[in-house]
């Protein structure tokens, strides 16, 4: 009987019990991202679309364009606040013209994508749980598989591509909103004139960090998109499963970004120390 | 064994969900152009068995053939090209609830098909004529009732031109005058198009008036099976109260005890 047993064994058996989850949901999204561009790529082999162009434009409408004034918005104040923060420390020391430099790469090469991830987790991953989680309850998602119809590239791919493609914009234009708040910020408080400002953005800035932070966003949308569609098209339990999937979602997705973000910073610096 | 004769042939299928046993050790064969009508209690394992042919579920042993192919060994890509010779219409209708009737009708032939948009359209309005909704292309699933549902579902099953039907309670929830409509759908679908169709019902009227043969289900087992006439006749306990709806017999024996004794 499980009471019976002593507490290091349910501790052990514990750990064992999480971890095999755990291990089996990576397995399931890596499979579910293997299993999409396979079912994709058959379908263009096959020499035929694997899903309609409305059908790209309309998630990347959704996903992308209608997310920018909320991206924009949380840049451009987070923005206000780290220049704020950092101008009165750096102030101290008398090198306030490090400000721009310090805004520019800190959002360019990090939190422009990690904020841009968070955001676009919430905001599409859920809806994209939600909306597959629906369709899987109410055997729409077996009705496409029984007509001989892939659901994988006919649901997923599109969205998938579009969240790929979508995120690096996503990203660069909440570096750019975080980037003109510093502006206005030294201009206002610093006496750093716009095209000084602009210079020193340029001198500290290199095509490095911009590449840094495109290719994270790349990876950030697959990963999101991946894990919200996994999410949706494996509910189970109704309209309760179709709950507890999303939240869940948005959670898994959350917490895979940053850490994604933390491993990519570790071998990034392991490899080319700055 | 292969059974290259047979329409469908399910061997020793199993079909276990966690703990609850649904189909054991079930055969059942269906010659082509027949109408075979499944029926048997709610849960009893109908719909599961219409999933097995499709290949959307997979027994845990047995196994289960469509003409010359094995669904439960088909590949991935096998398998999608085999869906699309048979046709199903879900108990709930399974319409796409954010595509128009239109849209969703036309589907599977702009999927699957290198048809022109018109060339679409016209079957699109062919098909809907048949089950009677051509009026309603424009409307979206949420606007419908369960029985115009239904017959949108049909209509989407039949754009393929399957050779098999499969049809999980396609009476259910329709008028008289509707349901009888769609009996003589699938009657003349079997008799002039050749389509073989497989029916799951509880509906009496329905199911003597579609059949061809007629199966029981019970228990996970195929207890009967006869022509319509024979059917009817069946001195199988459990079939004559099936039929007869009588509180008497093995049938949840022992539950209206539970409601006297109240």
């Amino acid at each position: 009987m499980a009471d019976a047993q002593p507490p290091p064994v349910l501790v052990a058996q514990g750990i064992g019990h999480i971890s095999r989850n755990f291990l089996r949901e990576v397995g399931g999204v890596f499979w579910f991202i293997v299993n999409t561009f396979q079912e994709t790529l058959e379908r263009i082999q096959q020499g035929r679309v694997p899903f309609r162009a409305t059908s790209f434009f309309r998630h990347s409408q959704r996903a992308g364009v209608d997310s920018v004034p909320l991206v924009g918005l949380v840049s451009f104040f987070l923005g206000l606040t780290m220049a704020l923060l950092t101008g009165y420390q750096l102030q101290r020391f008398g090198t306030e013209r490090l400000i721009p430099g310090l805004v520019a790469i800190g959002f360019t090469r990090e939190l422009g994508p990690l904020l841009t991830g968070i955001m676009v987790a919430a905001r599409i991953g859920a809806a994209f749980t939600a909306e597959l989680g629906t369709m899987q309850v109410s055997e729409e998602v077996e009705a496409i598989e029984s007509m001989g119809i892939g659901p994988l590239r006919f649901l997923v791919a599109p969205r998938m591509l579009a969240l790929v493609l979508l995120m690096p914009c996503l990203s660069t234009a909440s570096n750019i909103a975080a980037i003109f708040a510093t502006s206005l910020i030294c201009k206002a408080y610093f006496s750093i004139a716009f095209p000084y400002f602009l210079d020193l953005v340029k001198d500290s800035l290199l095509i490095r960090d911009i590449v840094t932070g495109i290719f994270k966003s790349f990876l950030f949308g697959l990963l999101i998109a991946a894990i919200a569609c996994y999410r949706g098209l494996t509910v189970k339990g109704g309209a309760a499963g179709v709950g507890s999937s999303t939240t869940s979602s948005v959670v898994t997705a959350i917490t895979t970004v940053i850490g994604f973000d933390t491993l990519y910073n570790v071998i990034y610096t392991t490899f080319y120390p700055i | 064994m292969t059974t290259p004769e047979h329409m469908v042939a399910l061997q020793d299928v199993r079909k276990q969900f966690e703990e609850k046993k649904v189909l054991d050790d079930l055969s059942l064969t269906v010659e082509g152009r027949e109408r075979l009508v499944i029926m048997g209690q709610s849960g009893s394992g109908k719909s599961t068995i219409l999933r097995l042919i499709l290949g959307t579920l997979r027994p845990n042993s047995g196994s289960v053939f469509f003409k010359e192919f094995e669904i439960t060994r088909l590949p991935r890509r096998k398998l999608q090209e085999v869906r699309r010779h048979i046709g199903m219409v879900y108990q709930y209708s399974a319409l796409l609830s954010s595509r128009s009737v239109r849209d969703n009708v036309a589907l599977p032939l702009e999927e699957l098909t290198d048809k022109s948009r018109d060339e679409i359209d016209k079957i699109v309005d062919e098909k809907l004529e048949l089950v009677g909704m051509e009026d309603s292309k424009d409307l979206l699933p949420e606007e419908l009732s369960g029985g115009m549902k239904k017959r949108v579902a049909l209509a989407r099953a039949l754009m393929l031109e399957p050779e098999l039907l499969l049809l999980d309670e396609p009476s259910a929830g329709l008028d008289p005058v509707i349901a009888s409509v769609i009996n003589e759908l699938i009657i003349s679908l079997s008799e002039k198009s050749k389509v073989t169709s497989i029916t799951v019902t509880h509906e009496m009227e329905s199911a003597f008036r579609i059949a061809t043969r007629m199966a029981m289900l019970y228990q996970g087992k195929i207890i009967e099976e006869a022509e319509p006439d024979e059917f009817k006749q069946s001195k199988n306990p459990v079939v004559a109260q099936f039929l007869s709806g009588s509180t008497e017999g093995p049938i949840l024996e022992g539950s209206l005890d539970a409601i006297t004794k109240k």
